[in-house]
């Protein structure tokens, strides 16, 4: 919680960061200015929040207009391999496309 | 092996699901017949049978892609339906050259959606540089190289095709695979 009670009364508001991997609490104050920080963090942390909104819609519609290219990618490199193995080519160790040696099956 | 491969019916579509069993049976019978088996070698030519079928579904594709990124390019109807489709028309028949086959058509069709999405990815990278956190740049560049990889991969196949020669033909047009040397 953000706002602590203190011993002799009132309350005072307080951050928690992470500052090299260790919590720790900053305290701010009490009164209004406590309450103009606690404002302040809140805004900011709805700022993030919409940010990181507007992130994740543009990287969801950047993956939507990339899936339909992958699929035709997939598809076509699948079909242009089988042309070359039903006329007997065979990879190389993933590499050059070679004419399998031998009789071939017609 | 079980052969699953239907009468061809060139009117009939493809549906999604159906492209996904071909081309996963495809792959399948690809990886046995480069071990040497034979029969997945005449597996491969049957399944093939379809690629009229397949291919246009493929061409449609790449259509729907092609307009989604030339709608985010720009809100011009003039760039929208005139320019940037001549342009990319302009491209496709290059790539494909003089009586391309339809293999080669698919692969023109191919570079060049591939080219169309890298360069989106570039300029909007490039208008966005100085508004981007560090996790955005970095998810931009792992993107930019994966299309980059994408193009550079298409245009290896289109040369490999052409390498091997016009033996290599998916011979859709008369519904027949052609693979003689």
């Amino acid at each position: 919680m953000p706002w602590e009670k203190r011993e002799r009364g009132g309350f005072y508001y307080t951050r928690t960061k992470k500052v090299n991997g260790k919590v720790v609490r900053e305290y701010v104050g009490g009164g209004i200015l406590g309450e103009l920080a606690a404002r302040l963090d809140a805004l900011e942390r709805n700022q993030q929040k919409e940010e990181a909104a507007a992130w994740k819609e543009e990287r969801e519609q950047m993956e939507a207009l990339e899936a339909p290219v992958e699929e035709l990618c997939e598809a076509a490199e699948t079909l242009a391999k089988a042309a070359l193995v039903a006329d007997g080519y065979h990879q190389h160790k993933r590499g050059e496309w070679r004419k399998r040696r031998g009789k071939q099956d017609s | 092996m079980e052969n699953k491969t239907h009468e061809i019916d060139e009117h009939e579509t493809v549906t999604p699901a159906r492209r996904r069993e071909l081309l996963d049976e495809l792959r399948g019978c690809i990886e046995q017949a480069q071990d040497g088996d034979k029969e997945a070698r005449s597996k491969v030519r049957e399944v093939l049978k379809e690629a009229l079928r397949l291919a246009r579904t493929l061409i449609d594709l790449a259509d729907t892609a092609e307009r989604s990124v030339i709608k985010r390019i720009s809100d011009d109807p003039l760039v929208q339906e005139e320019v940037l489709p001549s342009q990319l028309r302009a491209m496709r028949e290059e790539l494909a050259g003089p009586e391309p086959s339809p293999l080669e058509k698919l692969l023109a069709e191919r570079i060049v959606a591939c080219w169309l999405q890298l360069q989106y990815a570039d300029t909007v990278y490039a208008q966005n540089l100085d508004k981007m956190n560090m996790v955005q740049s970095e998810y931009h560049q792992r993107r930019l190289d994966r299309l980059q990889r994408r193009y550079l991969s298409s245009i290896k196949m289109l040369a490999q095709i052409r390498k091997v020669g016009p033996a290599v033909q998916i011979n859709i047009a008369e519904k027949q695979v052609n693979t003689a040397s």
